[in-house]
């Protein structure tokens, strides 16, 4: 009896290996897949302004709103922890540094995670559980250069120019509340500001948008593609989109910032 | 629809590139069109100056910093976009320094007279300025660590010296400070008085010389009127009579005096001999008194005198006896 049980604990051990063996795999050929239909151009060129449409420019609304309260609250929240010890103007230099490097593209990219990964991931698994990918498969399209790449390049496109305009709201919105809540002068906030600004700063936050960008369209079309059984499935496949791409946001967000921003002397 | 796509797509990421680029422009205050004037500064070494950072002249910022270059020979060029009206000073020099305590730097371009009196400042400007001409020299001032690091060893020998302080400022040290303190005051209170004193003296003084002076006045005049009579008066004669006359009393006490001083050696010598006669008669009583010598004794010792008084008893009587019986005594026989 005893033995038994061991013996299903080690199958169980098993088993559970095997399928995130095979779930590896199959990211990889999936990953494989995308490569070789990113060449496809004439497939999902024509797609691609739909998609950069409806995953960009009707994404700019949650966006901008998400950067107007960020850079509000970045004002209000630097001028707490300045009172008394730091000078006021240093609340540009905060809300320009913290927008720009970080809270900007990982605050959209969690939205957007949301909005977009669960969009796609929905979308496609709707079309597997109800076969018109076979059918698409039957006609001859590549489903990848047809579905997938069109949303990956419109993700990865797209993503840092609403991060980049989040960017500027963020920062405008907390200058704004910097002379409204604060009695900072344009002067005191904008020294603030330009105070330590680099390029880098913004190059740094586009590029982990990019990056952004492409992790949550992957994440959202590789679960819908293996989305099965229906509308649960679907359902399933939407909430593991967006719980992923959530998680590989903030994953990426940590590999940017020891790669690249840390060592590095202002 | 699929133009409709294309168009609002093309129009946001246009929108959204040319706003970022924008945005980023201006946060890095890039020039754009606008005229600007660019210097060169050279420094051995730029601190924690970066690009952007403000250029300041007579307290006015002015410009940013556009770039910092390190040359193979080991000089630091900093360019710097200054606005295209500044007048820069006569002899401008280039100085890097912290603008606050947050570690903000700014480049401040200032004549060369009004630099720092600072030896380490000076040879850096002397060193930029020889290293060649195109650029202004430049130094780096000392940032705030150095100076905290200075005030705190300042603070260590403060401390160190008050700890020695106290070692020696003990109690008994105290009491004699106020001692100390006790006696200069005492001493300068008899200061006080002996000046006080000697102001009045002075002024006693001063009084009784301007009495003289008005006495010397008085006789200078009496002397004036004398040599005036004087003057009258040698006209009839007198005065060499006068002068004769003088001239014998004074030869008459010149001999007197003459004769007085040789009274005078007679009584020195007669004086000392008398001083020593009288020594050595008191030397001579002096023993006499002390016993000493036949006289002394005969002086002192009553036994002498009362053997000389038993003798000449006894001689009495041994002549009285001889009268008696003279036979006895004498026996006279001639042949």
């Amino acid at each position: 009896m005893a033995i038994a049980q061991i013996r299903s604990v080690i199958e169980a051990t098993g088993r559970w290996v095997r399928f995130r063996l095979e779930e590896v795999g199959r990211a990889g050929r999936f990953l494989g897949q995308l490569a070789r239909a990113l060449t496809d151009v004439r497939t999902w060129g024509p797609m691609a302004t739909l998609q950069m449409r409806t995953l960009g420019v009707d994404s700019l609304p949650i966006g901008l709103l998400i950067a107007v309260f960020t850079g509000i609250v970045l004002a209000l929240l630097a001028s707490y922890s300045f009172t008394g010890a730091v000078p006021l103007y240093f609340v540009g230099t905060l809300v320009e540094k913290t927008t720009t490097l970080e809270l900007a593209p990982v605050l959209t990219g969690l939205a957007l995670a949301g909005r977009v990964g669960a969009s796609i991931a929905a979308e496609l698994g709707t079309m597997r559980v109800t076969e018109q990918i076979d059918a698409l498969e039957t006609l001859a399209y590549d489903p990848e250069a047809y579905l997938i790449v069109p949303r990956v390049v419109a993700g990865t496109v797209m993503f840092p120019l609403i991060v980049g305009v989040a960017m500027v709201v963020g920062l405008g919105a907390g200058w704004v509340a910097s002379l409204g809540l604060l009695g900072l002068s344009s002067e005191e906030f904008l020294k603030g500001a330009r105070l330590f600004y680099e390029n880098f700063d913004i190059t740094y936050g586009l590029v982990k948008a990019a990056s952004f960008g492409f992790a949550v369209t992957v994440i959202g079309s590789y679960q819908g593609l293996q989305a099965e059984g229906g509308a649960e499935g679907v359902g399933h496949a939407a909430t593991q989109a967006v719980v992923y791409s959530a998680v590989m946001i903030l994953v990426l967000d940590a590999f940017w910032a020891m790669t690249w921003l840390h060592g590095r002397s202002g | 629809m699929k133009r409709s796509n294309d168009f609002i797509v093309g129009l946001v990421v246009l929108g959204s590139v040319v706003g970022i680029v924008a945005f980023a422009l201006w946060l890095s205050q890039a020039n754009l069109g606008s005229a600007r004037r660019e210097v060169v500064a050279r420094f051995t070494d730029v601190g924690n100056a970066k690009v952007g950072n403000s250029v300041v002249i007579r307290g006015v910022e002015s410009g940013h910093i556009e770039s910092i270059e390190l040359e193979s020979t080991g000089w630091v060029l900093v360019r710097m976009a200054l606005d295209h009206d500044v007048k820069l000073p006569g002899s401008p020099v280039v100085l890097l320094s912290e603008s606050s305590m947050f570690g903000e730097w700014q480049a401040t371009i200032m004549d060369r007279a009004a630099a720092p009196d600072d030896a380490d400042v000076q040879q850096q400007l002397a060193q930029s300025g020889a290293a060649g001409h195109g650029a202004l020299p430049g130094a780096r001032l000392p940032d705030i660590a150095q100076l905290t690091a200075v005030a705190g060893r300042i603070a260590g020998d403060m401390s160190r010296v008050a700890d020695r302080v106290q070692v020696a400022f003990d109690d008994r040290a105290a009491v004699e400070l106020r001692q100390s303190i006790r006696n200069f005051a005492d001493l300068s209170s008899e200061l006080e008085r002996t000046v006080r004193v000697q102001s009045q003296g002075l002024s006693q003084l001063s009084s009784d010389v301007h009495r003289t002076v008005t006495s010397v006045n008085a006789t200078a005049m009496s002397l004036e009127r004398t040599a005036t009579r004087v003057d009258s008066s040698t006209s009839k004669g007198e005065i060499a009579q006068i002068m004769g006359n003088v001239n014998e009393a004074s030869a008459d006490i010149k001999a007197t005096s003459h004769d007085l001083r040789d009274a005078s050696h007679s009584f020195l010598a007669t004086q000392q001999q008398l001083t020593s006669v009288l020594t050595h008669a008191d030397s001579v009583l002096g023993k006499i008194d002390r016993g000493q010598g036949s006289l002394g004794l005969m002086v002192n010792d009553p036994s002498l005198y009362q053997n000389s008084d038993a003798l000449l008893s006894q001689m009495r009587e041994l002549v009285a006896e001889i009268r008696a019986h003279p036979g006895k005594y004498l026996s006279v026989k001639i042949f």
